[in-house]
């Protein structure tokens, strides 16, 4: 029996090899979360969002009785606002408190309208939802690259959130939140205590952003900035220009935490040609990959959707730069033309966890090892960390199985 | 040991209670001194005292181990007066009651005019500092009594406090003062726990403020504001008079943690004449204790300097309305005036602890006793709570000791 | 002229498009004429995607040319001329909140000449169940982007059975979760993860010439 010390070093040694782009013991596996984990411990997703107790124990639950080498996929409870962090990036302590919150306790205090909570606007179960909408007309561009996190600060953030819409109630909303911060921050810790006590190792993350996809979330909405990269193409640009900062300024905010990874999950990607990709998207992507990089950050970018079109561009990156975890592209042909440069993650597709069976999810894992394992560099991953309510748990379990089954080297 | 604790609580209680209800209790109860004898006792500078809280809270254990009292009333935390902000988020009940004391933290995220702390705008031994100042123009007296809280929230702290100058960096210093009040209660927590400990009375203190003061220490400062009720008489009453509800909503506020005793300390007092006081500070002072008497509170009034002149209108509030603290007023001529109507507290003059010895204070407290202690309805207590450094020990104890001997 | 408005279209020259299309109009021309080379032209666009030139900022674009010229054409053209192929139900199921997709794919399906009936987002499948109650469709399209939203479907496939309406139309799915295996864990007849795809499908389904 291996003390939970050991057992996490040997969880990191084989995470960080994989990320090395060496050969770990056996292929590192990182976890499912979602909506499973608090249908697994028997609460409300209601509860699971907003009682802090519950939520732990739920997690710890979940990861005792499902192990993997990480837990990132169950680390995230809430879904956040995405410029918000931004109107304090100019403040890295503030910035560093306001990302860590994205619970639905938080929701309540600054009454966002771009989520929705479970017991609040959607019906007790159902997972929180991040809705986005138009915050920001077209004309308003040249305000937010004069001046970004002001223009975010100042005129976003009071049209999104219904508590911060006159001067007075933002600052009692800032008040509130900052106090529920304190408990969010100590709930983290207990989380982390308590999963380090069975053997999982901490791996501090902190947040980066597309400046396109920050755009596209949070200000215009998705649709709106697809036409405006034909309308005011230049205006998109120097936006993405100007959000280049204040996204590495909030994401290193972190950095005094030990952070070792910085996430990036990518939207607007898989909508764009390889033409607009590498005019409006990959630029800035890459300034804010190698921002990361520069302060010894590694990027840990979800390309979500097809990524196909746009593989060969991940190459212009450092060799070692960081991970590149896949959603609906083939990790075969991404490891293909990825291999030695980039760590690879992802493979399983989640529908198949749901909807298969342990049978199937065996001789699944043991074709797709086969083709990726050699070599090394590769993390095995479902294609999205959200488990359903209804997923089978004999499914989780099987799919742990097959990776202890066919991931030795 | 804990049931000992709780039961001593209990006694301690009763104690005060019963003075409070103008009752004999067994013994007249003690209201011990605090300050800065606190940190010193444990060889803390100020600076920690004010800035960590885990040496702050040892220190107040160490004191209060040593020099037990019935109600450690002034030997809590280091925080200053900060009415300005209750009032400023006085529509927010939950953030309201939080700002009452203004740490050094919190001073830190302010970046506030209105305080100095140690090791930062003054010395590391010295103690925090109210200095005021003047945030508001005499001539915006109406944008005051329109929307006071607007007014406040919106103008005066922006001008109070740098780091509130603009919307941007209120937000982020709100985001700061929320966590360093989370810290502040937790600490608060540990506090109550600590009292629980040593056999103290675990009692949830409330707070209100005279209109007048609020206006003379944190708007126009006290001597704009002495001209202003010369020259513009009428606009500074019905400021006053505006101030009365936020203040209330702040007052009230405190329901939601059971508080029952609401604590209100007078600056303006013994400034004015009789006429001025009974024109411009206590017609709004009066209203805001009858409220709150009304909503079950009792209330303690800590009349500073010399009350003399006014210590008859005191008789205008109902009957066991709650504690008169008096500094520097004769507190036998006031038990005189107020026997069987309100509560006394007081009576130690704190130059006799720092510089007397003990055999003077034993004396002075067994001559004292005599004169207050009949028919109940006094607690004794330094004539302001905080000691300074150099108070010799001993002379606390003999305090303690000459209580004990005859209360 | 109409082959310059086609071309336009097909290479995303909005202004350009929209002007013409207009000038067209205004000089007499055909509103029927411009409806079906709009079609035409989205038929075009469409096939570039399926092909991989084209991406989906592509679709989007084209999907609200298309739209803005719709608006003015369509009050011209005498209600009865403009001809429907079959009858759509489409909605995104349940706890799904994506609308994205399921907009560019009804844009499509209408530019192909389906009517469809758009009954939203994060729709509850008795609202679908009414629906075909209510409108009769030929054919049910269910949008889903999350997973949770796999079992969303399964469940309104089976009220539909329940109902006793499930023989009457055909289901196709859609969005970027589906695959072969939600087709055959829900119970749809068809299934695709892109637009024109999807349109080609549903003719099919309901046996017009693709
Ligand atoms: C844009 C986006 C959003 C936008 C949506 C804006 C909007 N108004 O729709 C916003 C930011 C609001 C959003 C919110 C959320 N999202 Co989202 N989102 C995406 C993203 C990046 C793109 C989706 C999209 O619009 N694609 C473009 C469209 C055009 O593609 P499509 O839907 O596949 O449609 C095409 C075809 O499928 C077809 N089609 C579509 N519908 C139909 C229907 C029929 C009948 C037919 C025949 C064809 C058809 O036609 C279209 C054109 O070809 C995806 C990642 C990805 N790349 O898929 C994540 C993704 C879908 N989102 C995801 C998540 C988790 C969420 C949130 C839950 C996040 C959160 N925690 O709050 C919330 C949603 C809450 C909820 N319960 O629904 C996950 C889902 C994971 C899972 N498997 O469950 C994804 C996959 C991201 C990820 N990898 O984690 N999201």
């Amino acid at each position: 029996m291996k003390s939970p010390e050991e057992l996490a070093k040997e969880r990191l040694a084989r995470i960080e090899a994989a990320v090395n782009l060496e050969e770990p013991d056996r292929v590192p596996f990182s976890g499912v979360g979602g909506d499973v984990i608090a249908a697994y411990a028997g609460i409300t997703q209601e509860e699971f969002c907003f009682d802090y107790d519950k939520a732990k124990e739920a997690i710890v639950k979940f990861n005792r009785d499902f192990p993997c080498d990480w837990t990132f996929a169950a680390g995230f409870v809430g879904v956040g606002v995405p410029p918000f962090t931004y109107a304090f990036a100019d403040d890295p302590d503030v910035s560093a408190t306001v990302g860590m919150a994205m619970f639905g306790t938080i929701h309540d205090i600054i009454g966002d309208t771009c989520t929705r909570y479970p017991g609040r606007e959607i019906e007790r179960n159902c997972s929180p939802q991040f809705i986005g909408g138009k915050f920001m007309e077209p004309e308003e561009y040249d305000d937010l690259i004069e001046d970004p996190v002001k223009f975010i600060a100042e005129t976003i953030i009071p049209r999104i959130c219904r508590n911060m819409n006159t001067p007075r109630k933002a600052m009692a909303a800032m008040i509130r939140l900052g106090m529920e911060a304190e408990k969010i921050k100590n709930f983290a810790i207990e989380v982390g205590k308590e999963l380090a006590q069975l053997g999982y190792p901490a791996i501090p993350i902190t947040l980066g952003y597309t400046p396109l996809d920050l755009i596209g979330d949070g200000l215009r909405d998705e649709l709106n900035l697809i036409l405006d990269l034909r309308r005011y193409p230049d205006k998109v640009k120097k936006a993405c220009e100007a959000l280049v900062e204040p996204i590495l300024k909030a994401g290193l905010a972190l950095k005094p935490l030990g952070v070792k990874y910085a996430f990036i999950p990518l939207h607007l990607n898989e909508y764009l040609s390889p033409e607009l990709y590498n005019e409006f998207y990959w630029p800035y992507l890459k300034e804010v990959i190698l921002g990361f990089a520069k302060e010894g950050i590694k990027s840990f970018v979800f390309f979500e959707g097809r990524h196909d079109a746009h593989l060969e561009t991940i190459l212009e990156l450092p060799k070692g730069w960081g991970i590149a975890y896949f959603e609906k592209t083939d990790v075969r042909k991404a490891k293909e033309i990825l291999k030695g440069h980039t760590c690879v993650m992802g493979g399983v597709p989640i529908s198949l966890i749901v909807g298969g069976t342990p049978e199937k999810i065996d001789a699944y894992v043991k074709e797709l090892l086969d083709e990726v394992k050699p070599g090394g560099g590769y993390i095995l991953a479902t294609s999205v960390g959200i488990a359903p309510r209804e997923t089978p748990v004999e499914n989780i379990k099987a799919l742990i199985e097959a990776v202890e089954k066919y991931g030795k080297y | 040991m804990v049931s000992n604790a709780k039961e001593l609580a209990e006694k301690r209680l009763a104690r005060l209670m019963a003075a409070m209800n103008l009752e004999e209790p067994d013994k007249v109860p003690l209201a011990g001194v605090g300050g800065d004898i606190v940190p010193a006792y444990s060889g803390l500078s100020m600076y920690e005292y004010c800035y960590d809280s885990e040496k702050a809270l040892k220190a107040m254990e160490n004191f209060l181990k040593d020099f037990p009292c019935d109600w450690p009333f002034a030997a809590s935390v280091s925080g200053l007066d900060g009415r300005v902000f209750n009032v400023a988020f006085s529509e927010f009940p939950d953030i309201s009651i939080n700002l009452t004391f203004i740490t050094g933290p919190m001073h830190d995220v302010l970046g506030d005019k209105y305080y100095r702390y140690p090791g930062r705008e003054i010395s590391e031994d010295s103690s925090p500092q109210f200095i005021g100042g003047s945030f508001m123009e005499a001539d915006e007296y109406d944008k005051l009594i329109e929307d006071p809280v607007k007014f406040i929230a919106e103008t005066v702290l922006p001008r109070a406090c740098r780091n509130l100058e603009t919307p941007r960096k209120a937000m982020a210093t709100m985001v700061r003062l929320g966590t360093e009040i989370s810290k502040f209660n937790a600490m608060m927590m540990q506090t109550v726990g600590l009292m629980q400990e040593l056999g103290y009375p675990a009692m949830a203190l409330g707070g209100a403020y005279a209109p007048l003061d609020l206006i003379g220490d944190f708007l126009r400062g006290v001597e704009n504001l002495l001209l202003d009720i010369r020259r513009y008489p009428d606009k500074v009453k019905a400021a006053t008079e505006a101030l009365v509800e936020p203040i209330m909503n702040y007052a009230l506020a405190h329901k939601n943690i059971g508080a029952t005793l609401a604590f209100i300390p007078l600056h303006l007092n013994e400034y004015l004449s009789p006429k001025l006081y009974k024109e411009f500070y206590w017609p709004t002072l009066k209203e805001v204790i009858v409220r709150l008497v009304n909503e079950g509170f009792k209330v303690m009034v800590f009349f500073e300097g010399r009350h003399d002149a006014h210590l008859e209108t005191i008789l205008e509030l109902p009957k066991g309305w709650g504690v008169a603290y008096f500094e520097k007023t004769d507190v036998v001529k006031a038990k005189e005036v107020l026997k069987g109507h309100t509560c006394v507290m007081g009576g130690i003059p704190m130059g006799l602890i720092v510089g007397g010895t003990p055999a003077q204070i034993d004396e002075y407290v067994k001559n004292l006793l005599e004169k207050v202690k009949p028919g109940g309805g006094f607690i004794l207590a330094p004539g302001v709570g905080t000691a300074p450094r150099e108070t010799p020990v001993e002379n606390i104890k003999a305090l303690i000791e000459a209580v004990e001997k005859y209360g | 002229m109409l082959d310059e408005i086609l071309k336009s279209i097909v290479e995303m020259e909005e202004e350009e498009a929209i002007k013409k299309a207009k000038e067209y109009l205004d000089g007499g021309g055909d509103p029927q004429k411009l409806l079906e080379v709009c079609r035409d032209a989205m038929g075009e666009v469409g096939a570039r995607f399926e092909k991989g030139e084209y991406f989906l900022s592509e679709l989007i674009l084209g999907g609200e040319i298309f739209k803005q010229i719709m608006e003015f054409t369509l009050p011209k053209i005498k209600g009865e001329s403009v001809k429907k192929i079959g009858k759509i139900v489409l909605g995104t199921v349940k706890e799904d909140v994506h609308n994205i997709g399921k907009d560019i794919f009804k844009v499509f399906a209408e530019a192909s000449g389906f009517e469809v009936i758009d009954i939203g987002i994060d729709t509850p499948e008795e609202k679908f169940v009414e629906a075909v109650k209510e409108h009769k469709p030929d054919i049910v399209g269910m949008s889903c982007l999350i997973t949770a939203g796999v079992t969303s479907m399964k469940k309104t496939v089976d009220k539909l059975k329940e109902a006793g309406l499930r023989d009457s139309v055909k289901i196709i799915i859609g969005g970027g979760r589906v695959d072969e295996s939600v087709k055959e864990f829900t119970g749809a007849d068809a299934w695709a993860d892109d637009a024109a795809k999807g349109v080609r499908l549903c003719k099919q389904l309901i046996g017009v010439e693709g």
